[in-house]
């Protein structure tokens, strides 16, 4: 009752109840009627067509005076002949990591199967030579795949990471699209700027 | 005359508007009914986008939900992400650290400045004005080029996690903020220009789809479409989460409700947001950004691979989840649209008993057969993009 | 007489090569390309001819090839007789009316007269009136036989936004009428030969609201509401494909070429430069003999012509692609409570002035 007589001598606003101070309004429609010059259509017309033109023309010179680190002033990519810079935290393809041996990194644990959202990976686990774990099946199905990197995340091997690859990502079979093990081995080479960056965002010091 | 129209014999044209129709970005159909060019009667279809979001949840563990998020307002999936942990957050009863709470903060701003781009640039192709929708593109593109690098992924970004974050901001992030932040704010110029004093785009937003404030709260309105009623209504404000009591901020609102009040609230929340991010970058701290409790946030990878009982840990949270006491809760953050609220109930499992959205847009949809009857059909398209429907948030 | 064949035939030739072989194909690519770098993009560049691009122009090939191999459409229940003479209605008057338009002098080459126009009508302006309302046929048949409610709601809005801006139009008009007493557009174009006498400082307002109209009869943005494609769809031509839809296409860029032509023959000199009158063009040509002055006066003033309409096309497009489009019922507002009577109120200031 008390926290009530406190809340209204502070003049909260009718419908939100909080304090208006503390709401902090700012009206933003101050001029409801327009001038005879803004009515009459065609400076504001002029003044729009202006700013195109600006726009214009500044892209115009763009292409023969290049400004400094682009190729143009307009920011569009000539996609296939150009490549976007892909940056360290970008996801690309999920892809499996191997040994210098040429043997795959993951021991089948399953984590990955078990947290994907989209339910996308499948594995069947073996044992080799009576000891070392691997899966004899990894079977990855990109169709499903959303891209969310958790089976990178909960890894325990490094053996599973998301690639700088996004190209070809698309087939115009779904049958095409589901990966076998042996189509997602990738040598740690050619992945070791991803394992250094995961190694760098889930290491100690975030927590 | 009044024999004219007795002996003239008209019928009203019923025609449908979509479900796959220029107007409806997010799949809806609007039933109508025209008596030529007025609008008699409009039935609102909505559900086109159903996946079933809430059941898919109940069928994961709570982190898998995460991803899930993403999928609802699909042009600012941050703040979804955002919403989604801090209503488990409350359930459980955790606190994440300062730095989190910043990075939350500028994640979530940057998503919102990214829906109003989308949606006042969406706004003005469909009136036509062709120019002003690919300036706010290229703004928002910019800035889906600072989320990708803060998250890896531009739209489908998976970055929050229950308890803190995927990965801290990246190096030179603020630096290449702030130098996005100038081109978004010569657009933001280059539009304001080409539409705010434009008469024929006044002509065309203003007195339309207004709507009094009592009314537009009988209907569960919330958000910029609120506050252009003149309701001050900002989650941010009146609960406010995460560190939005430490920023310096204002509400816009508007007089009447109507588009073009709804439009200029949004233009003048972009900038508001914009000094938001400047303001968490001055003020973040250093620190960690996850909170130190591996029953509720995966473990460093450090310890994943170098003790076994981490290990053995890390296997049980991932492979059974995380479990929250059990109870239910309601948690709300403003969204771009208004208020996300997620209500969420745990039975102590690590699956969610049962996950509830309250998308801002659903309230405001069921609201354009209200807003719509004796005008012209014309007019359901500044009005619809106004209102911002999102269809995944909407239909989940 | 056979001298005045040939040089019938060379201006027609000029004229539709000019209009469909130049124009109409690379208004396309303009319209591609001068909205991309507005807008801050690129635009269209991907056909190419054995890897040569030429900036996108090789688009304009690539829809023709298209547009021709195309299956031609037609909706069950449609009127296939009108449904297929509406894309011609359209076409027809917007090739047509530019005959009436000079784009040069009147020289004397080898002893023979040439008047650089196909068909000098005393009755010029009255010939482009009608004909331009013709092409509303086209618009509201198109829409009408498509058997489609957005196709009709477009046909019924061209309609009336085109019966309503004929009248504004007309009236507009008569002002340059009363300040150059002649119908006959070679004769306006001549007294606009001083520079001051030309028709933007004589009728400022009339060229603004004729203008306005001008772009409203064409249905360009900011008035496109009978094709309005993100309230009904594609209006009028939502039922189109293939080489129909592109006559209605053709059409209307013809038509903006028409309009910046007779913009620039009735307010803005025609084919003259300003401060320099034929006379000293001719003198200045002295050099090259009295046919050769003629022949490069001739080409001088053609350029001009075209050069001045090619600015009024770009203006056209630049204003397309700024603004956004007004609703239906404004259009009609602004035709009527607005074009109307300031053109009526032209006239009378005129009348003031002029008629003393």
């Amino acid at each position: 009752m008390n926290k009530m007589t406190d809340i209204d001598q502070k003049k909260c606003h009718p419908m939100v109840g909080v304090p208006i101070e503390k709401l902090r309004p700012k009206q933003v429609r101050k001029n409801l009627e327009l001038t005879l010059w803004e009515s009459l259509y065609i400076f504001e017309i002029i003044r729009g067509m202006y700013i195109t033109t600006r726009h214009f023309v500044l892209n115009m010179i763009g292409f023969v005076f290049k400004p400094k680190g682009q190729k143009r002033r307009i920011f569009t990519v000539y996609y296939p002949e150009e490549k976007v810079t892909i940056p360290a935290a970008y996801r690309g393809r999920p892809v499996l990591v191997t040994w210098k041996n040429g043997k795959e990194k993951c021991v089948a644990c399953g984590l990955c199967e078990k947290i994907c959202p989209a339910n996308a990976i499948m594995i069947v686990a073996e044992e080799r030579d009576g000891s070392d774990r691997y899966p004899s099946a990894y079977t990855l199905d990109m169709s499903r795949c959303v891209y969310c990197g958790y089976c990178e995340e909960v890894c325990p091997k490094e053996a599973i990471v998301m690639s700088a690859e996004y190209q070809g990502l698309a087939e115009r079979d779904r049958s095409k699209m589901i990966y076998s093990k042996e189509q997602l081995l990738r040598s740690e080479e050619s992945v070791k700027d991803r394992i250094e960056y995961i190694r760098r965002i889930y290491s100690k010091c975030s927590y | 005359m009044s024999d004219i129209t007795k002996d003239f014999n008209t019928e009203h044209m019923v025609i449908n508007m979509g479900p796959s129709h220029p107007v409806t970005h997010g799949t809806v159909k609007f039933l109508t009914t025209l008596d030529g060019e007025t609008i008699v009667d409009l039935k609102v279809d909505i559900g086109y986008l159903h996946r079933g979001f809430e059941k898919m949840c109940e069928n994961g563990t709570w982190q898998q939900v995460i991803p899930y998020t993403d999928r609802l307002n699909y042009v600012s999936p941050l703040i979804n992400n955002v919403g989604y942990a801090l209503a488990v957050e409350k359930l459980i009863g955790i606190d994440v650290p300062e730095r989190c709470k910043y990075i939350r903060v500028i994640a979530s701003e940057l998503s919102r400045i990214c829906d109003h781009l989308t949606n006042i640039a969406a706004g003005g192709l469909e009136l036509g004005a062709f120019s002003a929708f690919l300036y706010f593109v290229e703004a928002r593109d910019i800035i889906w080029d600072l989320i990708e690098m803060l998250c890896g992924a531009r739209v489908t970004a998976n970055y929050v996690r229950i308890g803190g974050l995927k990965n801290d901001l990246p190096d030179n992030f603020k630096e290449k903020t702030l130098e996005v932040f100038k081109k978004v704010r010569s657009l933001w110029a280059d539009v304001d220009k080409l539409l705010t004093k434009n008469r024929i785009f006044i002509d065309r937003v203003k007195d339309i789809a207004a709507m009094p404030p009592d009314e537009a709260i009988a209907y569960g309105f919330t958000g910029p479409c609120l506050r252009s009623c003149g309701v001050p209504y900002d989650v941010r404000k009146a609960q406010p989460y995460l560190v939005y009591d430490r920023m310096d901020f204002e509400i816009p609102i508007g007089e009447t409700g109507d588009n073009f009040d709804r439009y200029l609230v949004r233009m003048e929340e972009i900038t508001q947001s914009l000094s938001i991010v400047e303001q968490a970058f001055d003020q973040i701290p250093p620190g960690p950004i996850n909170v130190d409790m591996p029953q509720y946030r995966w473990q460093s990878k450090d310890d994943v691979y170098n003790r076994i009982d981490s290990l053995i840990f890390h296997f049980k949270t991932v492979i059974e989840g995380i479990k929250p006491p059990p109870g239910e809760i309601y948690s709300a953050v403003e969204g771009a649209n208004g208020e996300l609220g997620f209500y969420l109930v745990s039975d102590g499992s690590g699956k969610p008993y049962k996950i509830k959205v309250r998308p801002p847009c659903f309230a405001l949809t069921a609201a354009m057969p209200r807003m719509m009857k004796g005008r012209f059909i014309a007019d359901i398209v500044p009005t619809f993009d106004m209102i911002n429907m999102i269809g995944g948030e909407c239909d989940r | 007489m056979l001298a005045d064949m040939i040089e019938s035939i060379a201006k027609i030739l000029f004229i539709f090569g000019m209009n469909i072989g130049f124009f109409a194909p690379v208004l396309g690519w303009v319209e591609r390309k001068q909205s991309a770098v507005m807008q801050d993009r690129i635009g269209a560049n991907r056909a190419d001819i054995f890897g040569f691009t030429v900036i996108g122009l090789f688009h304009s090939i690539a829809d023709a090839i298209k547009v021709l191999t195309k299956e031609d459409f037609i909706p069950t229940g449609a009127n296939k007789f009108f449904h297929t003479a509406a894309p011609f209605i359209s076409l027809v008057p917007a090739i047509v009316t530019f005959c009436v338009i000079p784009f040069g002098g009147r020289y004397t080459l080898f002893g023979h007269d040439v008047n650089l126009v196909i068909s000098d009508l005393d009755v010029g302006l009255l010939f482009i009136f009608a004909f331009s309302s013709l092409a509303t046929y086209g618009a509201v048949l198109g829409g009408w036989s498509s058997n489609n409610n957005w196709s009709l709601i477009g046909g019924l809005r061209a309609s009336a936004q085109m019966l309503s801006y004929e009248v504004a139009m007309g009236l507009t008009i008569i002002g340059v009428l009363m300040v150059y007493g002649s119908l006959k557009l070679t004769e306006i174009g001549v007294m606009q030969e001083n520079f001051f006498r030309w028709g933007i400082f004589m009728q400022p307002l009339g060229f603004v609201l004729f203008l306005t109209c001008a772009i409203a009869e064409n249905k360009r943005a900011p008035f496109d509401v009978p094709e309005a494609e993100s309230e009904i769809v594609a209006g009028y031509f939502t039922e189109y494909s293939g080489m129909k839809f592109v006559m209605f296409w053709m059409g209307e860029f013809l038509e903006i070429v028409t309009i910046s032509g007779i913009v620039t023959t009735l307010f803005f000199g025609a084919w003259h430069l300003p401060f320099i009158t034929d006379q000293m063009l001719l003198s200045f040509f002295q050099f090259a003999g009295s046919n050769g002055a003629s022949i490069l006066a001739m080409l001088v003033n053609i350029a001009t012509f075209f050069i001045k309409v090619i600015f009024f096309i770009w203006m056209q497009m630049t204003i397309r692609w700024t603004l956004p489009r007004f609703r239906y019922d404004q259009v009609m507002k602004l035709c009527w409570k607005m074009i109307l009577p300031l053109s009526l109120i032209n006239i009378f200031i005129t009348g003031l002035v002029f008629l003393r």
